[in-house]
């Protein structure tokens, strides 16, 4: 099980995935945007399509999502 | 039924073989969902096959319709049909994840500039998927994109095994439109069930994919038209070994 979480981690280096976005959404208009998840790519483009993919369990009205190192602490946990 | 059935050979034939495409893409993509570079590229993988396999569940019903299945009517069914009209490349595994790349890339992007072309079909059950899978398939070329550039910055071995799974599929993609002078795909174009002829067909392709290629500095034999704003094939390619019945290199 080590190996096959070391060799996960190596492939993920080799091919530099390291940027993580988190994903949020919403089912109805009247609604606000929640976090749903998140999703590892360095590609904005992959980004959305590990998005939509990994969550599509409902037909979404919005979906964005944000790298996480733009996020701004402001009070810290 | 009979009165109802359309008799059309060149159509039957393109449809056996674009289905014929997508089911073993499906299949081949089925294979990676559990053996992709990342959990979120499985993940996607997944929902690929899934798509390619719907695609596929959508055009063979459309061959039963065609006198030429009256004689056959096992070979319209995915699941009792013995002939096989997809590219060589699809009759093995992946050998790797670049593989899967490559037939993404390259073979479904060629399939979707087809469709592309039927978007406006004289033949309505065409015209009407044509529509929903050149949608669906804007995902599918945005994972292309991404994961063609993620391999080719990664260089090394990992760029090496990339260019060569896109030099193995490059041919027989290119060849899948047929000739300029392809009776089928001419027929098809003369009564309006596709606005494209074969040559066009690749240079729209072509138009498609060579922005990345070119981009990545990525080797094939394709040079940029400054005038014409096109890019063109600088080799003919390899017509001698391409069945024009299976849509298909020859095997042996």
């Amino acid at each position: 099980m080590n190996s096959m979480i070391a060799g996960t981690r190596s492939r993920r280096e080799a091919l530099n995935e390291t940027q993580v976005w988190h994903v949020y959404a919403r089912r109805k208009y009247e609604e606000p945007l929640h976090e749903i998840g998140n999703v590892m790519a360095d590609d904005v483009e992959l980004a959305k399509v590990y998005a939509r993919s990994i969550y599509d369990e409902f037909s979404w009205v919005e979906m964005v999502i944000i790298p996480r190192d733009s996020i701004v602490t402001v009070i810290e946990s | 039924m009979a009165g109802t059935h359309i008799d059309n050979a060149a159509l039957f034939a393109v449809l056996s073989s674009v289905a014929d495409n997508k089911q073993a893409i499906g299949r081949r993509y089925a294979y990676w969902c559990n053996g992709a570079p990342a959990l979120e590229a499985a993940v996607a993988a997944a929902a690929m096959a899934q798509d390619e396999l719907g695609h596929a569940r959508t055009l063979y019903p459309l061959l039963e319709d065609f006198t030429q299945a009256e004689s056959v009517p096992s070979q319209v069914e995915p699941m009792t049909r013995t002939l096989h009209y997809h590219v060589v490349y699809l009759d093995h595994d992946f050998q790797g994840w670049s593989d899967f790349v490559a037939t993404n890339f390259l073979l479904d992007t060629a399939l979707t500039t087809f469709f592309a072309a039927a978007q406006n079909s004289s033949y309505e059950p065409l015209r009407q998927r044509s529509r929903k899978i050149v949608h669906e398939e804007r995902i599918h070329e945005m994972h292309a994109d991404g994961w063609v550039r993620r391999l080719a910055k990664a260089g090394g071995s990992v760029r090496s095994t990339l260019a060569a799974s896109l030099f193995r599929l490059w041919d027989e993609t290119l060849c899948w439109f047929g000739p300029e002078d392809d009776p089928n795909m001419q027929s098809l174009y003369r009564e309006g069930i596709i606005d494209a002829t074969p040559d066009e067909l690749r240079r729209r392709y072509l138009q498609k994919i060579m922005p990345t290629l070119s981009s990545l500095e990525i080797d094939v034999p394709v040079s940029f038209n400054a005038d014409t704003k096109c890019w063109e094939l600088r080799q003919s390619l390899p017509w001698n070994i391409w069945d024009s019945v299976t849509r298909r290199k020859s095997v042996g």
